[in-house]
């Protein structure tokens, strides 16, 4: 009778201890419960509602299947907001490439001052941290025909007779959308190579330099593997934002002139909310989606093999 | 060798004057008469400045109410952003989890920050017109929350794992709760990296244009970025007045960025550029 009342005891006092060890193994998921339902509910969950929407008409709620997701291969406007996404997509990002990374071995090779380098690294922070809407005032101040001060100064120059209609004509007018992108985002890639060129060992460069090595390279060999997986990272980010471009767009073009400069947001948000077809919209998000995810796998494989993430 | 470098050093200030005059055009315009708005050659410095254009978009167009809706939306979704990715940092760093779990869900909110907007804003717009909180401030708020989580996430992993446990194990030895040593050891050394995740973030959300463009519709939950936005698209602009809000949405960020500008770099990068792991 006794003994059969401590061993009682003990085994109660045993659950209770597993109980508590398996609480305590537990806790952590729990604290990280609701922000990881929050973000289950408020970006997978739409997600999902996607698929439903895009298996029915909009008008009229009925199911039709594959029709939104077919219906694209013979939409012109879907067809022409590709290639031109494209186009920005390949402009921008190997434009502010290439600036970027010259500029950061320019202020690299020839400003020595500590005070001007961190100077010029903070002025090159402002275009990046301007919000679109505010980049895209800017722009249309610049580019205005009558009261642009670019026209004037082509004028005073005397490279045009007439004042160009940069907004207004296709190719203008993704020059004027892709000069926002390029003026904001080159200082990115500049401040990232930049930090890049700090980590190069000096030791290496010194004895490259007294072996008479030329200035194309030490780039070539010494600085550019340090900087590969920095600038696939800039790769990375560069083109997954401009794959989402929006903003600065529909304030500077919206779109125009015709659809020149309709990338794929600009088109989804015309087809969401101009058409009013948010089951051909959720649709073509799913194209997007998969583009997005294929450039973000592809990239980021990349970054991996390079080991940085 | 002298000379070439005071050659280098006026290109390059030639360059930071080209680069940054833009920003000057806004700013001069946005201090310009009308008259002097119309005025041929125009003028580079504005004669008399005014700061009539300001006035008028805060007080005559009700910006005012755009620019209360922006900070309310912004602090709100900050404050949210900041807690929600305590609760996901501080078990990750400091409480024992599985390392594929840890691996797994830092990988996956990482990728959220790649998935474009619009892919979820469509959907979105359906649900909360549904729910019947189209145009409302907090429709904002949740989705800027949840979309800072990503920056917030990852700025606080990495500033958490900097921050050495004994001093709150020794608390613990000496009796306190996980709970006191949280607020009364770690949150006082976590000030600093909170106050410039806050800052950060805001600045982020400050600039949102597409979320709020498509979930709000009136002055009672458009956002400032709204504001500027009508005012570049409408049929006839008032440059100077475009100008001044231009002014006001571009100041707001760029200012609390220069504060944080050790971070910035670190912050739009999730922290690769400045730490390799």
């Amino acid at each position: 009778m006794r003994t059969t009342a401590v061993l009682d005891a003990d085994e109660r006092a045993v659950r209770r201890a597993t109980h508590a060890a398996r609480l305590r193994r537990a806790t952590p998921y729990l604290l990280m419960l609701a922000p990881i339902v929050l973000l289950l509910a408020l970006v997978v969950y739409p997600m999902v509602y996607n698929v439903n929407l895009s298996l029915r008409s909009y008008r009229t709620g009925e199911f039709v299947g594959l029709h939104n997701f077919l219906r694209v291969f013979d939409d012109a406007l879907f067809i022409e907001s590709i290639k031109a996404t494209a186009v920005y997509i390949v402009l921008a990002v190997s434009i502010e490439v290439l600036l970027g990374l010259g500029l950061a071995l320019f202020i690299h090779r020839t400003v020595t001052s500590g005070l001007l380098r961190s100077l010029f690294y903070v002025l090159m922070i402002l275009p990046m941290v301007t919000p679109p809407v505010a980049a895209g005032v800017i722009a249309r101040l610049m580019y205005t025909p009558n009261y642009g001060i670019i026209n004037y100064l082509l004028h005073a120059v005397g490279a045009i007779q007439r004042d160009i209609e940069w907004l207004s004509t296709g190719p203008t007018a993704m020059f004027s959308v892709l000069s926002v992108d390029i003026w904001q985002w080159t200082p990115f890639v500049f401040l990232v190579a930049f930090a890049g060129l700090q980590a190069v060992p000096q030791d290496i460069l010194e004895a490259a330099k007294s072996d008479g090595a030329s200035s194309w390279n030490l780039f070539r060999y010494i600085e550019f593997p340090y900087l590969r997986s920095l600038l696939l990272l800039v790769l990375v980010f560069r083109v997954t934002d401009t794959l989402r471009v929006f903003d600065h767009v529909l304030v500077l073009t919206g779109g125009g002139p015709g659809s020149t400069t309709e990338f794929l947001s600009v088109y989804l948000y015309r087809v969401a909310f101009k058409f009013f077809n948010l089951s051909y919209a959720a649709a073509i998000s799913f194209y997007v989606l998969i583009i997005a995810s294929v450039v973000f796998t592809l990239l980021q494989r990349l970054l991996v093999t390079e080991a940085v993430m | 060798m002298r000379a070439g470098r005071v050659l280098t050093y006026l290109l390059l200030a030639l360059f930071v004057v080209v680069y940054l005059f833009p920003f000057y055009w806004m700013v001069a315009t946005a201090l310009k008469t009308l008259a002097d708005l119309y005025r041929f050659p125009p003028t580079l410095v504005p004669s008399p400045p005014t700061v009539e254009p300001f006035i008028s978009v805060l007080f005559k167009r009700g910006y005012l109410r755009l620019l209360l809706n922006s900070v309310v939306v912004c602090l709100a979704a900050v404050a949210a952003g900041i807690v929600l990715s305590l609760l996901i940092t501080y078990p990750l760093t400091r409480l024992s989890v599985s390392a594929r779990f840890r691996r797994g869900l830092l990988g996956w909110i990482l990728s959220l920050r790649f998935l474009p907007p619009i892919v979820v804003v469509i959907p979105f717009f359906d649900i909360i017109r549904r729910l019947g909180l189209y145009d409302t401030r907090s429709a904002l708020i949740l989705l800027y929350t949840v979309f800072s989580l990503p920056f917030s996430v990852w700025m606080l992993k990495g500033f958490l794992s900097e921050i050495p446990m004994e001093l709150e194990e020794a608390a613990m030895v000496d009796g306190a709760t996980r709970l006191v040593a949280f607020f009364r050891i770690l949150l006082p050394q976590l000030a600093p990296a909170l106050l410039a995740t806050g800052v950060i973030t805001f600045a982020l959300m400050w600039s949102e244009f597409m979320f709020a463009f498509i979930l709000t519709g009136t002055p009672r939950a458009q956002t400032f970025s709204i504001g500027v936005a009508s005012l570049v698209t409408q049929f006839e602009i008032i440059w100077n007045e475009m100008a001044a809000v231009g002014v006001i949405s571009a100041l707001i960020p760029i200012t609390l960025l220069l504060a944080g500008r050790r971070y910035v770099v670190q912050a739009l990068t999730f922290g690769v550029v400045r730490e390799k792991s």
